[in-house]
């Protein structure tokens, strides 16, 4: 395509054909299968999407490990929900990056040969049962945030996923928080609990948001294409003038000595992100990565058998 | 790592009597039966649904307003997605015919044709349903491949959702709480 070879008739369309849509996303529409679309989109839409799909997948492993363990069977039946919805977010989301001509086996074999990437959080572990109020509270609103953007992005299919996925989200942030509340106003050692459990998982969950604008290289083609229509550290920003006052009249803090508010933004300020730490962990150094990929994997042998039955009853009635 | 993850079926979801069946997504199954399953799974983990309806994903053929354009003029007969539909009786049938009339909508049931192929389908569906707006995408198949939920499924698959009120956000008042902690504050 790049090579000198180019037929100048064949480079004049697809110039024509970039322009026209470029003009489509330009006045709000959105690009369905079917319509023509720039390989890079594909490409950065099947990569966004997967990563998303696997991260929905991984997610469940830190909190699944509470479930025999919560407090009261309420809480237990909420958290079962909440895990479930996961799985159901990743189904979603694995159709999406379909429509887009990705194919179900592919993307799962890249996930369990450790190729995939998926959001480095879940490669973080579950300490105590206040873990599963911060993860709800501060981990799904910071996801809440990145996927209200993608609600509005330019693609139909991960638009669609986005706003069931929102709607849903909204129950596991606000379970969560009500987690935190509790806790907050309870004992002195149980304020201690979510107070260390808001310790481990404040920076962990700034990381979240990715690099910063200067180190991220997609944003300004996703941004162009309507995929993305807030820049990583504005939606950082967004997360932290947000939480902040909230932990504060719970009379909790975070672990920033150089958090601050600046007047004249109406921002709190926040210290520098450790990148060292965010790179390891990306890079399969975290605490849990290599435990979360034994569970996926083994989950993945272990159902072997129940694949096969089907196969072998569909079989059967044809 | 290479066995199948099992084939493709649309899901479409019905939220109330009355009104008409939407595209959801799809799911993966060995067989229809266990296509619907998946889909109540997947789909109806809210009390938000009164039938479902599961299409073999291969059967669907599909149009956007872009890809019309593109053929326009052209006489094309069946080609792309949904030719090789399986099972085409090339007789005359009913189809469903689908369309998405908002940019940022779904797939909505407006209509039914008798047709003798998935083309001849969406012919018909443009002429008889396409009315004064430009819808932006078009999706057909024969009604007879569809697997839809029973009425006395509605107890078992989709009021236990009903139950559960938690998996609500509304049944959480974390901004009374909120509110009530900062009135308290000096």
């Amino acid at each position: 395509m790049y090579g000198a070879t180019v037929d100048p008739v064949e480079q004049v369309n697809e110039d024509e054909k970039l322009r026209e849509f470029e003009a489509r996303i330009g006045r709000g529409e959105k690009i369905e299968p079917g319509d023509w679309m720039p390989e890079e989109y594909r490409r950065q839409l099947i990569r966004m999407i997967s990563q998303h799909a696997h991260s929905e997948i991984v997610g469940m492993l830190p909190e699944g490990a509470w479930i025999t363990r919560a407090p009261s069977l309420r809480r237990k039946m909420i958290l079962l929900a909440k895990v479930q919805d996961e799985a159901g977010h990743g189904q979603y989301l694995y159709h999406a990056a379909e429509t887009l001509g990705a194919s179900r086996e592919e993307m799962l074999e890249a996930l369990l040969a450790g190729r995939a990437k998926y959001s480095s959080i879940f490669n973080y572990p579950t300490l105590n049962w206040t873990d599963v109020g911060v993860i709800g509270y501060l981990v799904d609103f910071a996801a809440i945030l990145n996927q209200t953007m993608l609600a509005r992005c330019s693609y139909g299919p991960y638009s669609r996923a986005m706003v069931r996925i929102c709607a849903e989200e909204n129950f596991h942030k606000k379970q969560g928080q009500d987690i935190v509340i509790q806790m907050a106003r309870g004992t002195p050692r149980q304020k201690a609990m979510v107070q260390d459990a808001i310790n481990r998982w404040w920076w962990p969950t700034l990381m979240m948001f990715g690099p910063n604008d200067s180190d991220s290289p997609n944003t300004p083609i996703l941004m162009r294409w309507g995929i993305k229509t807030r820049t990583n550290d504005q939606l950082r920003q967004a997360f932290v003038n947000q939480v902040v006052p909230e932990l504060h009249d719970l009379g909790l803090s975070v672990p920033d000595p150089d958090l601050s508010f600046d007047e004249t933004s109406g921002d709190w300020q926040f210290g520098e992100i450790d990148w060292d730490e965010f790179w390891r962990v990306v890079k399969g150094q975290g605490p849990c990565n290599k435990e979360r990929m034994e569970a996926r994997r083994s989950a993945h042998t272990d159902g072997a058998w129940v694949r096969e039955a089907l196969a072998a009853y569909a079989a059967r009635q044809r | 790592m290479n066995d199948t993850q099992l084939p493709r079926f649309q899901v479409f979801l019905q939220e109330q009597e009355g009104q008409p069946h939407q595209d959801v997504g799809s799911v993966h199954a060995s067989d229809a039966e266990m296509a619907l399953q998946n889909a109540r799974d997947v789909f109806v983990r809210r009390p938000e649904c009164t039938s479902l309806w599961v299409v073999p994903a291969e059967a669907i053929y599909s149009r956007t307003a872009e890809e019309l354009a593109k053929e326009g003029g052209e006489k094309k007969e069946a080609g792309g997605e949904g030719a090789e539909n399986p099972g085409l009786s090339g007789e005359t049938e009913i189809y469903c015919v689908f369309s998405k009339a908002k940019s940022a909508g779904t797939q909505t049931l407006v209509g039914e044709v008798q047709a003798t192929s998935p083309a001849e389908a969406l012919g018909e569906g443009i002429a008889r349903f396409a009315g004064g707006k430009a819808p932006f995408a078009w999706w057909v198949f024969p009604a007879r491949l569809i697997t839809r939920s029973q009425p006395q499924d509605i107890e078992s698959m989709f009021l236990p959702a009903l139950d559960k009120p938690f998996r609500l956000s509304t049944d959480f008042h974390t901004q009374t709480a909120m509110r009530e902690i900062r009135d308290r504050k000096p």
